[in-house]
């Protein structure tokens, strides 16, 4: 194997490893990043994932129900500034973090392969696939297409139209897994590094509860997916609207900022 | 046990400054060794499996008997206490690696001070020294007796350290160890003196909030202390006291 060197020869090219360095007591501010990055990832971004997940459940009550709520969400006042301190700051600062954090961690499922182990990787790589998932799903709803902050009535056209490609169906389902898986871990781990749940049987315990929130988000994205994929094109509201909008938007660079 | 002979693959390197090579040993087989007992039985005779004389493998041990915490390495893989590591219960060839995370000293011997100096970072010690005698200390009930003795058999062997993922040059995480040396000092009645100096300490860089909950250090410690019930407690004690200088100061 790595018999490469013989004992007698030149060590100049060796680098000696330094080790682990000590605990800096005192210094820094990582502690407090971190923090914010366990918080961040419960509120507002948790919140908000709760939020947007039960308003696309809307979609099981049909394609009115779901523009009338669009239509409340961003009739909201100040709904820009709303998104910005609430969801652009907070994710992109999590999604920063988080890959630091990712990037500094050495995964080592394969020599300790328990339960725990599992679960640290998983929260890493469930955090990139949400990442990568969030931010395709921000630009073609959000910014590219048919503006849904000024035509919220073609908003269920819009996510009906996308999700007629069953790839796209799959990147979805997979995006909201992982992002449900994420949060749901990520409840456990907030509760235990905070210091909430102490005790080893509570843990325990409180993984179950965890367990059954994280399924159940899971279950009530591919509810509205399901409700998406098969609702017949003829009972898809203001269809012609959306085609025309989505015709016109492709022009524009950035829609929000034209709008 | 129907096998003959023992083998063996050994991860060695001379001294910091060389390259790792590998090498192979083949020794008969008797019942209940161990594996230091197997690396004495190398330095009785120390030829490789080819037939090549070498030197005796370099390794720590002291007590034999998995209370003095030097004899921690690499077995197959997995970070352990080469003293209660029983042949019989290993596959074969069994593979000895040194810390993968600690500098090298030679062959399968490590430097342990990252973790010295991260207890000296968190005073894990009970402040006695003074000018004159101080009598007894204050009581403690079986309880709190009960909770810290557990805490207290940490032998200092860096498994907890070498297992986590979180433990490594780049973080510079203090692990598991000291954390729930925190805790046992803080409980202290004594000790707990200088509990928010303690908890200050961890707050910085390399410290608690370092732990991703991957739960590895609880399941290797040989000594079966309740590492994740510590950094938890140890975790909230520390918000505590953030919050605490937060508002309160
Ligand atoms: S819980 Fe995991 S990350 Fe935390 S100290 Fe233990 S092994 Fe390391
Ligand atoms: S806590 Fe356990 S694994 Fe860690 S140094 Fe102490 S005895 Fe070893
Ligand atoms: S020799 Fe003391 S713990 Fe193994």
């Amino acid at each position: 194997m790595a018999a490469s060197v013989s004992s007698s020869a030149s060590a100049s090219a060796i680098k000696v490893p330094a080790g682990v360095p000590t605990l800096r007591a005192g210094e820094g501010n990582s502690f407090l990043w971190r923090r914010l990055h366990s918080l961040s990832g419960i509120f507002p971004i948790g919140a908000f994932l709760v939020e947007h997940f039960l308003s696309n459940a809307f979609a099981t009550n049909g394609g009115a129900a779901y523009n009338e709520n669009v239509r409340f969400l961003t009739g909201l006042p100040f709904v820009l500034a709303l998104e910005i301190t609430f969801i652009y700051i907070p994710l992109a600062f999590h999604a920063g973090y988080g890959f630091w954090i990712w990037w500094r961690g050495d995964s080592n499922v394969g020599d300790y392969p328990w339960l725990g182990n599992w679960m640290y990787t998983l929260q890493r790589y469930s955090g990139i696939a949400a990442f990568f998932y969030i931010g395709y799903h921000t630009w073609t709803m959000r910014f590219s297409g048919a503006h849904i902050l000024t035509h919220s009535e073609v908003a269920y056209a819009k996510v009906w139209t996308e999700l007629q490609n069953p790839w796209i169906v799959a990147f979805y389902f997979i995006g909201l897994t992982a992002a449900s898986w994420h949060f749901a871990y990520g409840i456990w781990l907030f509760a235990a590094k905070w210091g909430f749940i102490v005790g080893e049987q509570g843990r325990k315990k409180f993984g179950y509860v965890c367990l059954v929130i994280g399924l159940a988000l899971a279950g009530m994205a591919a509810g509205s997916l399901y409700a998406f994929i098969t609702t017949p094109e003829s009972q898809v509201p203001n269809m012609q609207e959306f085609q025309q909008l989505q015709h016109a938007a492709a022009s524009y660079v950035l829609p929000a900022l034209n709008s | 046990m129907a096998n003959k002979s023992i083998l063996l693959k050994i991860k060695r390197q001379s001294d910091p400054q060389h390259a790792a090579i590998w090498e192979e040993f083949e020794i008969p087989y008797r019942p209940n060794m161990n594996v230091i007992s197997v690396l004495m039985e190398i330095a009785l005779n120390p030829v490789t499996r080819q037939g090549k004389p070498t030197t005796p493998i370099f390794y720590d041990s002291n007590c034999l008997e998995e209370v003095c915490g030097s004899c921690a390495m690499r077995i197959n893989g997995r970070t352990r206490m080469a003293c209660s590591a029983l042949v019989d219960q290993l596959e074969q060839p069994i593979v000895l690696e040194p810390f993968s995370k600690f500098p090298v000293v030679r062959d399968l011997a490590v430097d342990r001070s990252v973790l010295f100096e991260n207890l000296k970072a968190v005073k894990a010690w009970v402040p006695i020294d003074g000018t004159y005698d101080l009598g007894s200390g204050p009581r403690m009930l079986p309880e709190e007796q009960e909770a810290a003795y557990p805490l207290s058999r940490c032998i200092s062997c860096c498994c907890c350290m070498e297992a986590c993922p979180q433990f490594n040059q780049s973080t510079g995480f203090v692990g598991a160890a000291t954390i729930s040396q925190v805790r046992l000092f803080n409980t202290h009645p004594t000790g707990k003196a200088l509990k928010s100096e303690r908890l200050h300490a961890l707050m910085g860089d390399g410290g608690i909030h370092e732990c991703g909950y991957a739960q590895n250090c609880v399941e290797v410690c040989p000594k079966d202390i309740p590492l994740t019930r510590s950094i938890a407690e140890v975790g909230g004690a520390v918000m505590k006291q953030a919050f605490a200088d937060l508002f309160h100061r």
